[in-house]
């Protein structure tokens, strides 16, 4: 008996070390949050450690930023700019809040542009901001550290889209909108001569694409993100919120069922219900909805512009000609405009002026023209600043990959109103989810577009309320 | 509203502490009287009585109530245990603790305290403060970030459920009559009799009806409510779900590979793979088998069989078997490891006195295999069910982002959704607090009904 007593509690022990080692695969941030605490604050031999979280953990956008930031703690050795990595911008949002309240806060943050409300409203447990404004840090200089100040030569669409209350808060980094990518071997067998460009055109080409023989086993994708569902507000010229938008004071109100909202998406319905549109039946589904297209199951996927450069060169790879265009539109109402996405790179407030100086002239190395210019073309995030444009004409880059021209055309193409630059709101994240759950409601179980988008409403507005309640005034 | 609990407070203390005549004395009593009080009033005053105040509802009163009772009961258990010792009631220690309590060394009190501040401290930082930390969050409205936070005191938990307090009350309580009218019919019954068996169905039937009461007592939606309701439901269905494919399935295979086979061992390595597999990538190598546009499963039926497999995450049925099947697959070998660890032990004596009855090899399976192996499976029931209550999100995530519309959101996923993913950390750590009574609920349940058949063999 003793002897199975004691095989039992081995048992026991085992699974409770093995427990133990399977819980550590979640704890990376957490670990990476800690690491990040040892190295803060501008101790050793006159050197300032800066700590820069970035959202990205893939090669290609992480390696940049790694690469940038060795080059720049290169050209100031008396500046240490570490990179650490996180899963997502939310985790980074999350670990620099509980670091600012630990005292270890990092100096530099990726944010994304859908929390720029929340990353203004966030306060420490003292009641003070967390984050500093870029532009009043920067005070007017036009260099810093010998680095020539980049922040006057930002787009316009960032420009208006960051800009609030007058003044950059954080400086814009990857920026992109979302485009269209067609299938051109597809298209031209079909005998779609022209890439469309409204809803009716895209209608008709389906058609066409539907009537091949060995055609696709559907038209046309795009991932189920709040963020194509703003785009269409944006070019409808429909406002998502009340307050302009959040851009002439704090937006208390979302209007999820308004007239914009449920033509574009009783239009997606439409094309999901005659086959047009495939649901790959997961929300945010950014692989699933690529790897459609990559596979030629669908002709046209509607997408980021940040992967123009790896769409073009993977459709190349499988054999087939990739071209970018505009998002068509509801071409029954004037085209407003499109609106950026992405996000933007937050200075975090309590940094001595050393320690500042060296973090405000990291953020304008990591734009200047040449950078910039170098994450346009491995990424096809829109190059942030005039100065990255003209160095790309004068260098050609447009002429040999036009696709990547797309989106910035697109963005030059949008009116300035505050429909086009999209809302700023609080919680936006559990809005977009609220918005995004509904469409998938709606798309697979086939409920009626205007009474769901009610309720969903009704939902998004208790969220907001339940925000401002916290946050407002 | 408060007083009247803490005078039912007061009148049942004392009853339950002196239960049998022997012990009805003034202090027992009186010890009765105030911890019952005491335990009652805790939380309303921890909580300044919100749960009475003038605007909250039936339901806020009931909860206030249930946690007064929670309250009562837990600080008369501590009060049983301790008089009960003081008063040389042998408490029912097992044979186990016994034996080493004898052997054990002659030192101060401090002694064993000592020895356990180690594990304790790491307990009380790391564990239970968060956990009360997560019951004070859960009476709030608050972000990180943010300048302040607000009191909503059960408002995080009666959005979850129905709203009408008389049906909250009755059907739980139609459901635990239920099991104590078949517990009592079951022992009245003589075994072996009609009766008998019509009793073992009814705790049966009344058991589930515990399944069958909560989904009626949580909330469909609407009028500002949340719909929980359905959660609720994909939860069960895909616990059990999990548990069983995983449970049977590592039974079945464990037999087969317990055999004397060629190479056995190479075999029993494989079959434990699975479980080195974290549930995210078992989330992505299911998806990487079933994705309908790029998956492996739709190719091969598409090319080799000319059939159009659906998309698995536009079907609840599917979508709902697609995450059974792929966490099942990953506890498997756990459950394999187990029960090929446990098949050792069973008695080979006892198999070749069967095989000399002439006992089939069915039976020598039900009959004397699965109740030698019941301490591992009651063991594995236990992690098995943590298993699909805690560690399922990244497969569900990688797999369906709860899709199709919702329907494969078990209660883990919303809880990282909202509490996470949203920030809203009041709603998040209320519903974390209702997993936390769920799995202390499951567990207890297990250790009444599961340990009555178990058996440890010999003495």
């Amino acid at each position: 008996m003793n002897s199975k007593i004691r095989l039992f509690a081995l048992l026991a022990v085992i699974a409770l070390i093995v427990a133990a080692c399977g819980d550590g695969s979640s704890t990376d941030t957490t670990e990476a949050a800690g690491d990040a605490a040892t190295t803060v604050g501008g101790d050793g031999a006159g050197v300032s450690d800066i700590e820069f979280w970035v959202a990205f953990s893939d090669e290609a956008r992480l390696g940049f930023a790694q690469e940038k930031a060795a080059d720049f703690n290169a050209a100031h050795p008396d500046y240490n700019i570490d990179v650490v990595s996180f899963a997502s911008y939310n985790d980074v949002f999350d670990a620099a809040v509980l670091a600012v309240d630990s005292g270890d806060p990092p100096g530099l943050i990726h944010f994304f542009e859908a929390a720029t409300r929340q990353a203004l409203d966030a306060v420490d447990a003292g009641g003070n901001p967390i984050f500093a404004s870029v532009t009043e840090a920067i005070a007017g200089r036009t260099e810093i550290l010998g680095v020539p100040v980049v922040l006057d030569s930002v787009v316009d669409a960032a420009r208006n889209y960051y800009t609030v209350d007058g003044s950059f808060y954080s400086m814009p980094w990857n920026t992109s909108s979302a485009i269209m990518f067609s299938n051109s071997d597809i298209l031209d067998a079909a005998g779609v001569t022209e890439i469309p460009d409204t809803w009716d055109e895209v209608e008709a080409a389906c058609e066409k694409i539907a009537a091949l023989a060995d055609g696709p086993s559907a038209c046309m994708t795009w991932p189920n993100h709040g963020w194509f569902v703003e785009q269409s507000l944006g070019q409808q010229g429909a406002l998502l919120a009340n307050a302009d938008n959040g851009r002439t004071g704090r937006a208390t109100e979302v209007f999820l069922d308004s007239n914009a909202m449920v033509d574009y998406i009783g239009w997606w319905k439409d094309m999901a219900d005659k086959g047009h549109y495939v649901y790959t039946g997961a929300q945010r589904d950014w692989d699933g909805t690529a790897n459609a297209f990559y596979a030629q199951e669908v002709a046209m996927l509607i997408y980021s512009s940040s992967d123009a450069t790896l769409l073009t060169e993977g459709g190349a790879d499988a054999g087939f000609g990739v071209e970018a265009s505009f998002m068509p539109h509801n071409g029954d109402v004037d085209y407003v405009g499109n609106l950026i996405g992405g996000a933007t790179i937050w200075m975090l407030d309590g940094m001595d002026d050393v320690t500042q100086d060296g973090a405000l002239a990291f953020l304008n190395f990591f734009s200047n023209a040449a950078n910039a210019a170098e994450w346009h073309q491995i990424t096809g995030y829109i190059p942030i600043t005039q100065d990255a444009v003209d160095l790309l004409e004068t260098e050609g880059w447009y002429a040999e990959s036009p696709n990547s021209l797309v989106a910035s055309d697109q963005l030059a193409a949008a009116e300035n109103t505050p429909a086009s630059l999209g809302a700023l709101l609080g919680n936006f994240v559990a809005i977009r989810d609220v918005i995004t759950l509904a469409i998938e409601d709606i798309l697979v179980n086939d409920l009626d577009v205007a009474e769901r988008m009610g309720a969903a409403n009704e939902e998004a507005n208790k969220i907001l309320t339940e925000y401002e309640t916290l946050f407002g005034g | 509203m408060l007083i009247i609990g803490l005078v039912i407070a007061a009148v049942l203390g004392p009853l339950y502490l002196a239960r049998t005549p022997r012990y009805r004395t003034p202090r027992r009593l009186g010890i009765g009287t105030t911890a019952s009080v005491a335990g009652a009033a805790v939380t309303p005053l921890a909580m300044g009585q919100c749960g009475f105040a003038p605007e909250t509802s039936g339901v806020d009163h009931l909860l206030a109530y249930g946690l007064m009772a929670g309250g009562s009961w837990l600080a008369l258990i501590v009060a049983k245990a301790f008089y009960d010792r003081a008063d040389g009631e042998r408490s029912d220690e097992s044979g186990m603790t016994g034996e080493i309590r004898s052997g054990g060394f002659n030192l101060g009190w401090w002694v064993p305290w000592a020895l356990l501040s180690p594990t304790l401290i790491i307990l009380a930082v790391f564990l239970y403060t968060p956990a009360a930390q997560t019951f004070t969050l859960s009476t709030k409205l608050a972000r990180l970030g943010a300048p302040k936070s607000l009191d909503v005191c059960f408002g995080n938990f009666t959005e979850l459920l129905i709203t009408d307090p008389v049906k909250l009350v009755a059907i739980p309580l139609i459901s635990i009559g239920a099991i104590y009218g078949a517990r009592w019919w079951r022992r009245s019954a003589s075994p072996g009799s009609l009766g008998h068996r019509g009793a073992e169905l009814a705790s049966l039937a009344a058991a589930l009806s515990v399944f069958v009461a909560l989904y009626a007592i949580f909330s469909p939606g609407g009028d500002g409510q949340v719909a929980y309701r359905p959660v609720y439901l994909n939860t069960v269905i895909i616990t059990v779900g999990i548990v069983a494919v995983g449970m049977i399935g590592g039974l079945g295979i464990a037999y087969l590979a317990f055999r004397k086979i060629r190479g056995g061992g190479i075999y029993r390595t494989l079959l434990i793979w699975p479980y080195a597999i974290s549930p995210a990538v078992a989330g992505i190598l299911f998806f990487m088998i079933f994705d309908p546009t790029a998956g492996i499963f739709n190719y091969v039926m598409e090319n080799w069989f000319g059939i159009d497999a659906p998309n698995y995450r536009e079907s609840a049925v599917l979508a709902q078997a697609a995450i059974i099947m792929a966490s099942g697959w990953k506890i498997l070998g756990y459950n394999v490891l187990f029960y090929l660890a446990g098949l050792q032990t069973v008695s080979i004596i006892q198999i070749e006195a069967s095989i000399l009855d002439g006992a089939s090899a069915w039976k020598r399976f039900t009959k004397i295999v699965i109740p030698a192996l019941s301490p591992i499976t009651f063991f594995l029931l236990v992690t098995n069910l943590t298993y699909a209550f805690f560690d399922i999100y990244a497969t569900i995530d990688f797999m369906t982002k709860g899709a199709p519309a919702g329907k494969t959101s078990v209660a883990i996923y919303e809880i990282i959704r909202i509490g996470v993913n949203n920030g809203d950390l009041g709603r998040g750590a209320a519903q974390s607090v209702l997993l936390f009574a769920a799995v202390i609920g499951v567990t207890l349940w297990q250790f009444r009904t599961s340990g009555e058949r178990v058996s440890y063999g010999g003495a």
